[in-house]
């Protein structure tokens, strides 16, 4: 715990600085009789029976237990769409990526073409929705804004495709190119409804890691996760992973759009959290890179194991890329804490796999707690220190379960 | 609350079904428990032009300054035609059905 706490010392300290200004100044936390809806247990195509939080758009919460796993099952992977009405076929002999805007040569892609004219690429990264865990704010302030997911819109897979930065290229992007625009072929139910329409710098655009892929994990991508075509990001909030993409818009003139400006924004300070006042009162930042954190996939919660037991606690961790340095687990609450054992390197955007050894002697309830540190000492907060606000995005917090030794 | 899910249509069982299908995948429709009264037809034909009553279940109780944002927010943002006076009836609905009387907070 010596180590632990003198190597993280500036970066913790940086977190609790935001959070205690936070706790101080901030309104008191309303509770509310809470009686929580349980979404059905429901099978879409191609996927097990998730937790249907909406049939429309289609929203699934993948259970905790999936996190004992780096690599995320496709027919367990989350699913999150913004829009009502997504196409149910795709024919690929008519289906077309295009590229165009301010470019030399607009591009109308197959998906043959796809995967026969560029360099085939893979990456194994985490997805993760921006509003990822937001339920577990309401833990320390007010609950926020959104559906109130758990842990469960988040994966990690293997993706195969091409490289934007290829497809760029082949189409000659103009000298006076500064976004690159991204949407796909969900619409809303009325034409004035603003569409999923997504927006990055040129510059990141033309990094070697974006990747339009079409297979995730050895498959075609499942219907629901984006069939046939979806932008992968890593290290990025999933955001502007765009599902069943279809158009990719190079553009001189950033555009303002509803998903770039108002949704998926943070207060734009340091701890991008709220200080004081109302979230809408700051000026607003995309929310972009995830930040360090650990999960735990098993046991959950109330579990009740018998006394002498050998439990292998494990769980996952990830970060925007910088890569996992060590997962510290608490088995008293926090009081003290010890190493877990890392397992394999998938990559540095992937899941990292930890787990720990726990022979329970005494019968009890115990309250486990994880906590990652990435190799530039960024740590998770504790869920009291997190910086709120009021979107639930970027809920990081050290995960804990309560489990019973009987 | 009585909540009796009714879930209809063919739930697709998990066989190899891959993402290259060549007819169109059948999308389950899930009947969220609404509760009945207070105009709720009037809630069901706008909410229900673009999202699941799902998106209101799993939001937990809210203030009425939230429900009045979020009903504003539909307005405003996603362009939805409600009427000032159907703004006010639907706000009145959740507040008493899915959420509680406050006049700050979120």
């Amino acid at each position: 715990m010596d180590k632990f706490s003198r190597r993280n010392f500036l970066g913790a300290g940086l977190i609790l600085g935001a959070s205690t200004l936070f706790a101080k100044e901030a309104v008191k936390p309303i509770v509310a009789e809470t009686k929580e809806f349980v979404p059905p247990m429901i099978a879409f195509p191609e996927k097990k029976p998730l937790k249907t939080i909406s049939d429309r758009p289609p929203l699934l919460e993948s259970s905790s237990d999936i996190f004992t796993k780096e690599i995320t099952p496709n027919d367990e992977f989350f699913v999150r769409w913004h829009m009502p009405d997504i196409p149910t076929y795709i024919d690929l002999s008519t289906f077309r990526l295009e590229v165009k805007g301010s470019v030399a040569n607009a591009l109308s892609l197959s998906l043959d073409d796809l995967k026969s004219k560029f360099e085939p690429v893979e990456i194994t990264s985490v997805l993760q929705c921006g509003g990822n865990s937001r339920k577990f704010y309401a833990g320390a302030g007010p609950a926020t804004h959104g559906v109130q997911w758990g842990h469960g819109a988040m994966g990690c897979a293997v993706w195969k495709g091409v490289r934007l930065k290829d497809i760029l290229n082949m189409a000659g992007v103009n000298a006076t190119a500064k976004y690159v625009g991204v949407n796909g072929l969900e619409k809303p139910a009325m034409d004035e409804t603003p569409h999923f329409f997504r927006e990055m710098g040129i510059d990141e655009a033309l990094t070697d890691e974006l990747i339009v892929a079409y297979a995730m994990n050895g498959e075609d991508i499942p219907y629901l996760n984006g069939f046939p075509l979806k932008l992968i990001i890593p290290g990025h909030f999933s955001d502007s992973w765009v599902k069943m993409l279809s158009e990719i818009t190079v553009m001189d003139e950033y555009r303002k759009t509803f998903f770039m400006d108002v949704a998926y924004t943070v207060p734009d300070n340091d701890c991008e959290c709220v200080v004081s006042g109302s979230d809408f009162e700051y000026k607003r930042k995309p929310i972009a890179r995830m930040n360090v954190k650990s999960v735990i996939g098993y046991p959950a919660s109330n579990s009740v194991i018998k006394k002498g037991s050998r439990v292998k606690v494990s769980g996952v961790a990830f970060d925007q890329g910088k890569g996992i340095r060590e997962v510290m687990i608490s088995l008293d609450g926090g009081k003290r804490w010890s190493a877990t054992e890392l397992q394999k390197d998938y990559g540095k955007y992937a899941y990292r796999l930890w787990s720990f050894s726990w022979e329970p002697k005494i019968k009890g309830e115990y309250t486990i707690m994880v906590r990652a540190i990435n190799r530039i000492g960024n740590i998770q907060p504790l869920p009291n220190e997190i910086g709120w606000n009021a979107g639930g995005y970027q809920y990081n917090a050290v995960d804990s379960v309560n489990v019973k030794i009987v | 609350m009585n909540i009796k899910l009714l879930i209809i249509g063919i739930l697709l069982s998990v066989t190899a079904l891959f993402g290259q299908v060549n007819k169109a995948i059948e999308m389950p429709y899930v009947e969220y428990p609404i509760e009945a009264g207070d105009h709720d037809e009037v809630v069901q034909q706008y909410c229900l032009t673009c999202h699941s009553f799902g998106y209101v279940l799993n939001q937990g109780k809210k203030s009425r300054p939230y429900w009045t944002g979020t009903v504003a927010k539909m307005v405003n943002e996603f362009k939805a035609s409600i009427s000032k006076e159907d703004q006010q009836v639907i706000i009145n609905y959740l507040v008493k059905h899915y959420g509680f009387e406050s006049t700050s907070g979120h």
